[in-house]
């Protein structure tokens, strides 16, 4: 079955940039791609264990009647022929609910906000809520439309950082793209790192495949992150620990997502990985 | 012990714990109950103090605008600042249950309190019954979703909300269980009973620890003769055309509302501003009318005949005007009124007619129009039966009180199928029970159920080189592809093509496309399955392509759907 990305289109120039990237990513994993056209600021989606309700931002509505042309056309200019997506069933009679069984959904950084608040360190609520209670990888767009020659995968060693891998491994395979990985052994020996890798069986695919592995100590991570390619498609896991780690200790996705320009995809808690 | 075999054997007791679904469910009903009955207390008295705050406001001759600005603030805040659409609470309660296994918005816990208490208490005609309805079960939706409960463990919560908060707001546990059972979940089973009926207590004990073990109504004496019996009868009549009648006035409200070209903030304030002008004149149709009930149960209502019968269709205009027009509240509390209205014109209409008839009090006859009404338009008649009896005390008027709410609920499913609150979900296909064929149906998907080891054909291959292809495979079926872009051209029946491959002469000159039939029905993945099976069934075929943007995927056979239909079945009903 061919794997579909959801898309939210906003008929802006912002809107373009992240539709492009999308048309991108599609194009290059050979994925269809259902397209939805908000006719209202609200949508719903439910997850298994949670119902999001994302409150667009206003500019979500903007030139309606041309949004779907809009996008048809920067579609098939690409080669690609776009679904539209209809919600069928309504919450409280007026809120579409948006399925949640797509393979990858796209997202700028934030959906809810003022798109003058969109920037580097800031992933809105909303976006933050999809990724901690989809199955699916959401695909975090750069603010300009940029085509990525490879991936990274950001790995620490725990379960969500296995996800990552798995898919980072998955992604490289279909689209071509070479893969690296960027280790940034915090507090951890080399030989942690590797245990991980070998108890998640990830050790020979990761000796077969990756390209270069850049393995990182001392320091700050941000010290280290200009050895990231800049045309690479980061696949970073997220929201793998509970709050208090993540308020004693930090979180490596933040510091990524808030120095890295480039696209993101963020591989949530609930993500299952469906690749071979 | 040391501490680290304490903290052992404690881990090993929580797992154990954990592992008993039952136990898990059981142990946190008493929890989403005490919640659930939490809610219900501060709403009665978040309406108890606005409504003293207002009291003192209605003999003004502005007091018509105290509705609609409620009604406004409470659309402002519901669908501005909570940014959750307006509706009277139970229907979307019901769909979350049907649809996604119970799965809530946490501000649905606390937004219909505040907007259904300035609806109410400012003088809107509605209930605070729903909203705390909601309010409830989407405490125990999320409390599910912390503790990261199965999706039957959640349902089970969300009736336990529902039932905690209708226990404590009537100060009636058993109609709790009997209201979530009856109208929220639609199924009596073992796993969902005990703890709906430990939360549906723990609501009520809590609201008696704060606001005192009172029921609703006073209790009074009634002696129920033949007469009363033969009486009730006529009670069932009224009670169907009312709830029928206050049902369609209430949906043509709201497609009026709805066709106006207000913005949407301003159409609560039109209805509240018509309720106020008619509460100048009859201030009886104002809130939830508790007042006026008690005073028709114990028979010492002072209006007359024509009042009263006037008052039961100002009390369904009002109630139409409140919720149809974006007000926010339920429709349980007005049921009681214009019931309670019903049985006392009945009865002083009876006694007009008939002066000679001893019957017993009009207060019965209020009983048993609530109990018509409640049944009539939740169709539900246990919850009837058990909410009169609980909230009055009166197990004396039991036998006509199970002939009202039977009957009328009987009726009114005749002409009506499905009660108020569901019948916008059953007109949109949305209302699932568990079990049931849309439900079972509806939790399955093309996509999970197509089988892709169909092999595909291009649709120039000649006859020979296809049989070479026949020989290697299993199947009888090929679907033919366009050999240039792989579009999805038609299928090939091995059965139906058979003179085709004894015919030596055809084998170098036909090609697949030749032989494939092209007008057989296709499905998309993204199709529902009760639309598939409608399918199979007309064309009478057992398997048929599934093709996503022109491209074949696979094919999906009934046998195969069948099988899946029967192990979810068995997931949904436990069997």
């Amino acid at each position: 079955m061919e794997e579909r990305l959801l898309h939210v289109f906003r008929n802006t120039p912002l809107g373009r940039e992240t539709l492009l990237q999308s048309i991108y990513f599609c194009k290059t994993l050979d994925i269809s791609m259902q397209i939805y056209v908000p006719q209202a600021t609200q949508f719903l989606m439910y997850f298994d264990h949670d119902a999001v309700q994302v409150d667009l931002d206003s500019s979500y509505l903007i030139a309606q009647d041309t949004a779907v042309s809009h996008a048809t056309s920067l579609a098939n200019e690409r080669g690609l022929k776009p679904g539209f997506l209809t919600p069928k069933n309504f919450t409280a009679s007026q809120l579409p609910d948006i399925p949640s069984n797509f393979n990858y959904m796209c997202c700028p950084r934030s959906i809810s906000d003022l798109t003058s608040k969109i920037g580097l360190g800031y992933i809105g609520p909303k976006v933050r809520r999809i990724v901690k209670s989809s199955t699916f990888p959401v695909l975090l767009t750069s603010a300009a439309y940029k085509e990525w020659k490879s991936l990274t995968v950001f790995y620490g060693g725990s379960e969500n950082a296995n996800r990552a891998l798995s898919w980072g491994l998955h992604l490289s395979r279909i689209s071509g793209f070479p893969l690296d990985m960027f280790t940034f052994a915090e507090g951890h020996s080399e030989g942690y790192i590797d245990q991980q890798l070998d108890a998640a069986g990830l050790k020979n695919q990761v000796q077969d495949h990756v390209r270069h592995w850049f393995r990182q100590s001392g320091g700050k991570i941000e010290d280290h992150l200009n050895k990231v390619p800049h045309d690479a498609l980061l696949v970073v896991g997220a929201f793998g620990h509970g709050l208090i780690k993540d308020f004693l200790f930090g979180s490596k996705m933040e510091t990524i997502q808030t120095w890295m320009p480039n696209s993101i995809l963020l591989v949530g808690p609930n993500c299952v990985f469906r690749g071979a | 012990m040391s501490v680290y075999g304490w903290l052992s054997s404690v881990r090993l007791k929580w797992a154990i714990f954990r592992s008993d679904g039952r136990l898990t469910v059981i142990a946190l009903a008493g929890f989403v109950g005490l919640c659930s009955g939490l809610a219900a207390v501060v709403l009665n008295r978040m309406l108890h103090y606005l409504g003293e705050f207002t009291h003192g406001l209605h003999h003004h001759w502005w007091a018509f605008i105290l509705p609609a600005i409620g009604a406004t603030l409470s659309a402002l805040f519901l669908n501005t600042i909570l940014k959750e659409r307006a509706g009277h609470g139970v229907p979307e309660v019901v769909y979350a249950v049907s649809r996604y296994g119970g799965l809530m918005r946490f501000r649905s816990s606390f937004s219909r309190l505040v907007s259904s208490c300035l609806t109410i208490g400012s003088g809107g005609s509605a209930g605070p019954e729903a909203p705390v309805v909601m309010s409830g079960a989407a405490l125990g939706s999320n409390i599910a979703k912390y503790f990261s409960l199965r999706e039957r463990q959640r349902v089970t919560l969300v009736g336990c909300g529902a039932a905690g908060a209708i226990g404590a707001i009537f100060n009636a546990p058993i109609t709790g269980l009997v209201f979530t059972v009856e109208v929220i979940l639609g199924e009596w089973r073992a796993f969902n009973v005990i703890p709906i009926a430990i939360a549906s207590v723990a609501g009520t004990e809590l609201s008696r620890l704060l606001q005192g073990n009172q029921i609703a109504f006073g209790h009074q004496q009634f002696s129920i003769g033949l007469l009363d019996i033969a009486a009730s009868f006529g009670i069932v009549l009224f009670a169907t055309l009312v709830s029928i009648g206050l049902g369609r006035m209430l949906k043509s409200m709201h497609h009026i509302a709805k066709s106006n070209r207000l913005p949407h903030w301003l159409r609560p304030a039109v209805g509240g501003m018509a309720v106020g002008v008619i509460g100048l004149y009859l201030p009886l149709v104002l809130g939830e009318g508790y007042g006026a009930i008690q005073d028709m149960i114990q028979g010492t209502f002072a209006s007359g005949f024509a009042i009263v019968a006037i008052a039961v269709f100002a009390k369904m205009v009002a109630t139409a005007l409140t919720l149809g027009w974006g007000g926010s509240g339920g429709i349980f509390a007005p049921s009681l009124m214009v019931g309670s209205l019903l049985g006392v014109a009945y009865y002083r209409m009876l006694i007009w007619i008939v002066p000679a008839w001893t019957i017993t009090g009009e207060g019965c006859f209020a009983l048993l129009g609530m109990a018509g009404l409640v049944s009539g338009i939740l169709q539900a008649p246990l919850t009837a039966i058990f909410l009169v009896v609980e909230i009055t005390g009166s197990y004396e008027v039991i036998l006509p009180l199970i002939i009202v709410s039977t009957l009328t609920s009987t009726f009114c499913y005749y002409i009506e199928p499905g009660s108020f609150y569901l019948r916008d979900l059953i007109e949109k296909g949305q209302y699932m029970r568990p079990g049931t064929d849309a439900k079972v149906l509806s939790d399955l998907s093309v996509r999970e159920l197509v089988e892709t080891d169909y092999l595909a054909v291009p649709g120039n291959m000649v006859l020979k080189e296809f049989i070479e292809v026949i020989k290697h495979s299993e199947k009888y079926l090929f679907p033919v592809e366009d050999h240039l872009d792989g579009r999805y051209l038609g299928m090939i029946y091995i059965d139906r093509i058979r003179p085709y491959l004894f015919d030596n002469q055809m084998h170098p000159v036909l090609v697949t496309e030749q032989m494939m039939e092209t007008h057989v029905p296709h499905v998309k993945p993204d199709d529902e399955l009760a639309d598939v099976l409608n399918i199979m069934e007309n064309t009478r075929l057992n398997i048929l392509p599934v093709v996503d943007n022109g491209r074949f995927v696979g094919m999906l056979s009934k046998s195969l759907l069948l099988d899946h239909y029967r192990k979810e079945l068995i997931v949904q009903t436990g069997i």
